[in-house]
């Protein structure tokens, strides 16, 4: 077999054993890796409570996996959300996904809770569990520190333990699984990390076509401004969108009261550069490198977790900001999710926070204290507690990202659609949105974009699969990506089929939903977007969302999904139609 | 949606690149909308069936250059790989399709090769293109592919001569076609620097059109700026040059805002192009006798492959010096940016032509207009030379 080595490796933490099972290839065939492998593992264990012993938590890397390919030394990593309570996978780049593939693994799928706290460590030749007692309670890098030399790192930190609903994964080279409260999941395992090395490549296929692959990427990616360019995300990582979607009026501000917030070039791509003289780093096996870190070596923050604890939060303080960033890496807790939580809170009090009051309200929040009991489960929950539902900005209990839907429109389709939540990196429309790739359209028109959200959906669900990372889509397309899975595998993958398969993930978990009872009320924005403009001006007139034309929108979107009017599936046994 | 269909199926005609009433433009929205005669938009409608796209042009040339391409490749020849840049990058190459696979179930082919790539040829009907999310797109890739086919072509008759009575059909309209040289309409040249910012964004806007209208771009791409003082104004990264209201970013010299993010590919080469030359106006265009002749080179013994990019001389078209390098952070702008300043004008190996206005824009125009004029007179003086 190429490109993949077929092995899975099971761990129970319960029982505290583990052993390697064969995954069949026609799973790999229909599912790829990654999302798609994940989803078909699922199967089996979609009603399960999040915190159950026996719902599992996956690692699962993908076929381009440790192969050269441009970006895919990434991993999915798979659970289900306590905070959505869907399938959630983060797509998760770095040496933990390589070294993983390299342990000989394909996906490690870890079960049961174990008694008292645990690492897991995995080499080629199988699993062993370590205690963690003494590291329970540290921090992030606390905990990656003391596993340094052991191999890669995966770790959580107090977040996790506590079991905040949007607590993190992070690896060891400042990545992590962010959204969706999978640190929690982890937590109630009572698994503190996880250490993977190997040295195992797979094999190539066909070497020669995969370098003509490799090199037509290259050449898209250095075509590409918003990769490559002087501006783009080389160069000053996601922070270069401060200032364009400032320019666009569709930053979120004041928990989305506004669209503008006049201090955001406090925390630009430049603004960071002037004050932190960053350099690049970034996932192994990308050329790109987007990640930014300072002299001694801290990472500095990406454009969601900067907007949100600017903008959203109505402070411009740059150093207040990266510091409560750094304190959410260092608790496990996703900044996006704790920043418009306590966005959440501001509004409820009719006071957003200080930036004083930033990291004590953190620590409170992960150790339950105070304001912190309110803060710990989430937006949708403190709104809910507080009697007003309304102010949550949020789509199916995960708090919205740093895009106003009403400075684009196929994103408030989006938000809505996308299996895990308000998440725009399903369909990911900033890219044709906002970027114009592959090619401009329309922000302030439906027109076409329930097609265009369904197409994107597709591919971005097989890109998750391979797994790659969504900005090589800026340059590059599914087009090179499946000559260079086919030149790796030697199936003979086309752009064609892996919409196909992109399609039967999407649907997968669209019918996981389905069953867990979810439908048309699930897929719906907070009010706010519907009634309130945002903050028009240099020419941009940003009003309120046409609530008639999103909901004819979103019914063209489940026509064109094979779902009835309330998006809900019409077969009733989908699962049956499915090749495997 | 159906707006979008009438603009671009209008733009195809517009452009004068299809046969009359030989066009069609499909959209697959929650229904199939289609624009085009019955059966175009029913071979259309067959493919979109398939593939899991949303638009698709499919349109006959009004020049017979595909049926040509196709008679004049071996008979188990399965693509054509142009050697223009556009191609390199984007298309990478061109299925073809010959009138004796169109048998029953020819949708089905014609789908498979789409599922691959943007566009392909298909003999007896045209050229035929996806739109993976606008009929935008699938109108740029019709227009990227002819431009392919144009210069493949032009180059092709250069270097492997004239092979049937068809092609010598061929040279005798395309010499009377592009007999005339092109001429700047008065509105094109402004001798006056702007002023003001809404100055600049007009004339850019005004001589974008020029450039589309002179069909001096192709896909109406290119790009264009303008600098004034520490900010270059520069049209955005897959803009049409004839609709930049709203499609021009101000991007400050010393990077101190990212707003620029949106920018043209090239603004890296503008921007070393105006720290060489102290210029005030640059305009970029794909004109197609430029980029074929610069693609044509009497070396001999050469042992270099990659002349596109590795090039280690600079050639040079009557004034004007050609230069190697990939588009955006290929090394294009390193090679131009050195050589443009004492013409005013450069070529990029199977690229383009960039030029300088030092005042205002309608130089910068002028000077492309000449360049492509000077390359038509001297294809067809090289074609006369080829032939006898």
């Amino acid at each position: 077999m190429f490109g993949w080595h077929g092995r899975l490796l099971q761990v129970d933490l319960s029982a505290g054993r583990a052993r390697t099972e064969s995954l069949p290839e026609e799973w790999l065939h229909h599912y790829l890796g990654g999302r798609g492998l994940a989803v078909r593992l699922f199967r089996d264990f979609f009603q399960i409570e999040p915190y159950s012993p026996e719902m599992p938590l996956l690692f699962a890397t993908g076929p381009l996996g440790a192969t050269a390919a441009p970006t895919a030394e990434r991993m999915a990593v798979v659970s289900r959300s306590p905070l959505t309570r869907t399938l959630y996978d983060c797509s998760v780049g770095g040496r933990f996904a390589q070294q993983l593939k390299c342990a000989g693994f394909d996906v490690v799928q870890i079960d049961g809770r174990a008694a008292v706290p645990m690492v897991l460590a995995i080499t080629p030749s199988g699993a062993e569990l370590l205690p963690a007692d003494s590291l329970w309670g540290s921090t992030v890098s606390t905990t990656i520190a003391a596993l340094n030399g052991r191999g890669s790192v995966v770790a959580i930190g107090p977040a996790g333990e506590h079991l905040v609903p949007f607590a993190t994964i992070v690896t060891d080279d400042g990545n992590a699984a962010d959204r969706g409260g999978l640190g929690a999941v982890m937590g109630s395992k009572r698994l503190k990390a996880v250490v993977v090395s190997g040295a195992k490549l797979p094999e190539i296929a066909d070497p020669a076509r995969f370098e003509r692959a490799h090199n037509d990427i290259l050449r898209l990616f250095r075509a590409a401004p918003v990769l490559f360019g002087e501006l783009g995300l080389g160069a000053y990582g996601t922070p270069t969108l401060v200032d364009l979607l400032a320019q666009r009026r569709m930053t979120p501000t004041e928990n989305f009261c506004k669209t503008f917030f006049a201090a955001a070039a406090n925390y630009s791509g430049p603004a960071l550069r002037a004050a932190c003289t960053p350099h690049k780093v970034g996932c192994c096996g990308c050329p790109v490198q987007c990640q930014k870190v300072t002299a001694d070596g801290a990472y500095l923050p990406g454009y969601e977790a900067l907007s949100h604890f600017g903008a959203l939060n109505n402070i411009g303080d740059l150093t207040a900001i990266i510091t409560a960033i750094r304190t959410c890496h260092e608790l496990g807790l996703d900044p996006v999710s704790a920043a418009a939580t306590l966005a959440t809170w501001g509004e409820v009090r009719g006071a957003f926070p200080t930036a004083a009051e930033l990291v004590p309200l953190l620590h409170d929040l992960v150790w339950r204290r105070g304001a912190g009991e309110q803060l710990c489960a989430g937006s949708r929950q403190l709104a809910l507690a507080a009697g007003k539902p309304q102010v949550s900005m949020s789509v199916k209990g995960l708090e919205l990202p740093a895009y106003d839907p009403r400075g684009a429109y196929g994103m408030a389709l989006a938000y809505c659609t996308n299996n895990h939540g308000g998440c725009h990196l399903g369909a990911y429309p900033l890219a044709h949105e906002i970027l114009r790739k592959p090619a401009p359209t329309d922000r302030f028109s439906f027109a076409g974009k329930a097609r265009m959200i369904k197409i994107a959906e597709d591919i971005n669900a097989a890109i998750d699969s391979l797994v790659a990372c969504k900005f090589a889509f800026l340059g590059a397309g599914i087009e090179e990506y499946a000559e260079l899975l086919a030149a790796v595998t030697g199936v003979d993958f086309t752009p064609e089929r892996l919409k196909e398969i992109g399609e039967r993930i999407y649907l997968t978990e669209r019918w996981y939903n389905d069953v867990n009872g979810f439908s048309v009320i699930d897929d719906c924005l907070p009010e706010r977007f519907f009634r309130e403009a945002g903050s028009s001006g240099d020419g941009i007139e940003v009003p309120p969302l046409d609530r008639a034309r999103f909901d004819e929108e979103l019914q063209k979107y489940y026509r064109m999904r094979g779902l009835d009017a309330h998006g809900r599936f019409v077969d009733r046994n989908f699962l049956v139609s499915l090749p495997c | 949606m159906l707006s979008q269909l009438d603009k671009y199926l209008g733009k195809l005609h517009r452009d004068a690149l299809v046969k009359p009433q030989r066009a069609a433009l499909l959209v697959k929205d929650d229904k199939l909308l289609a624009q085009g005669p019955a059966d175009l938009s029913s071979l259309g409608a067959a493919i979109l069936e398939r593939i899991n796209v949303l638009a698709l042009a499919i349109a006959e040339p009004l020049l017979p250059l595909t049926d040509l391409l196709i008679r004049r490749a071996a008979p188990d020849c399965r693509t054509l790989v142009p050697s223009d840049t556009e191609t390199r990058t984007f298309l990478h190459d061109i299925p073809l399709v010959r009138k004796t696979e169109l048998t029953t179930g020819a949708s089905a082919l014609l789908a498979d090769l789409l599922g691959s790539r943007k566009g392909i040829i298909v003999e007896g009907v045209g050229i035929v293109t996806t739109g993976a999310m606008t009929p935008e797109m699938a109108y740029i890739n019709w227009s990227s592919v002819w431009h392919a086919v144009f210069v493949k072509y032009l180059s092709d008759l250069l270097t492997t001569g004239i092979r049937s009575p068809d092609d010598e059909l061929m040279v005798a309209a395309l010499r009377e076609q592009y007999r005339r040289p092109i001429t700047l309409a008065d509105c094109c040249v402004r001798a006056t620097p702007p002023v003001e910012r809404s100055e600049i964004y007009a004339q850019i806007e005004r001589i974008g059109r020029c450039t589309v209208d002179l069909q001096l771009v192709d896909s109406a791409f290119g790009n264009i700026s303008w600098r004034d003082g520490g900010m270059i104004y520069i049209s955005q990264t897959g803009a049409s040059l004839d609709e930049l209201a709203g499609c021009i970013d101000p991007v400050p010299c010393d990077n101190s805002s990212t707003v620029g993010l949106t920018a043209s590919s090239e603004l890296l080469a503008h921007r070393r192009i105006y720290e060489a030359t102290g210029a005030r106006a640059i305009l970029h265009g794909h004109p197609k006798f430029a980029v074929v002749l610069s693609m044509l080179c009497a070396e001999t013994g050469c042992e270099n492959i990659d002349c596109w990019k590795d090039c280690p001389r600079i050639r040079f078209l009557a004034t004007t010096p050609i230069v190697p390098g990939e588009i955006g952070a290929g090394g294009l702008a390193d090679k131009v940016a050195p050589v443009i300043g004492a013409a005013g004008t450069a070529l990029v190996y199977g690229h383009g032509v960039f030029t300088l206005g030092r005042e205002h824009f309608g130089e910068a125009l002028e000077r492309l207009v000449a360049v492509e004029n000077w390359c038509r007179q001297e294809y067809f003086r090289r074609l006369v030379v080829r032939m006898t």
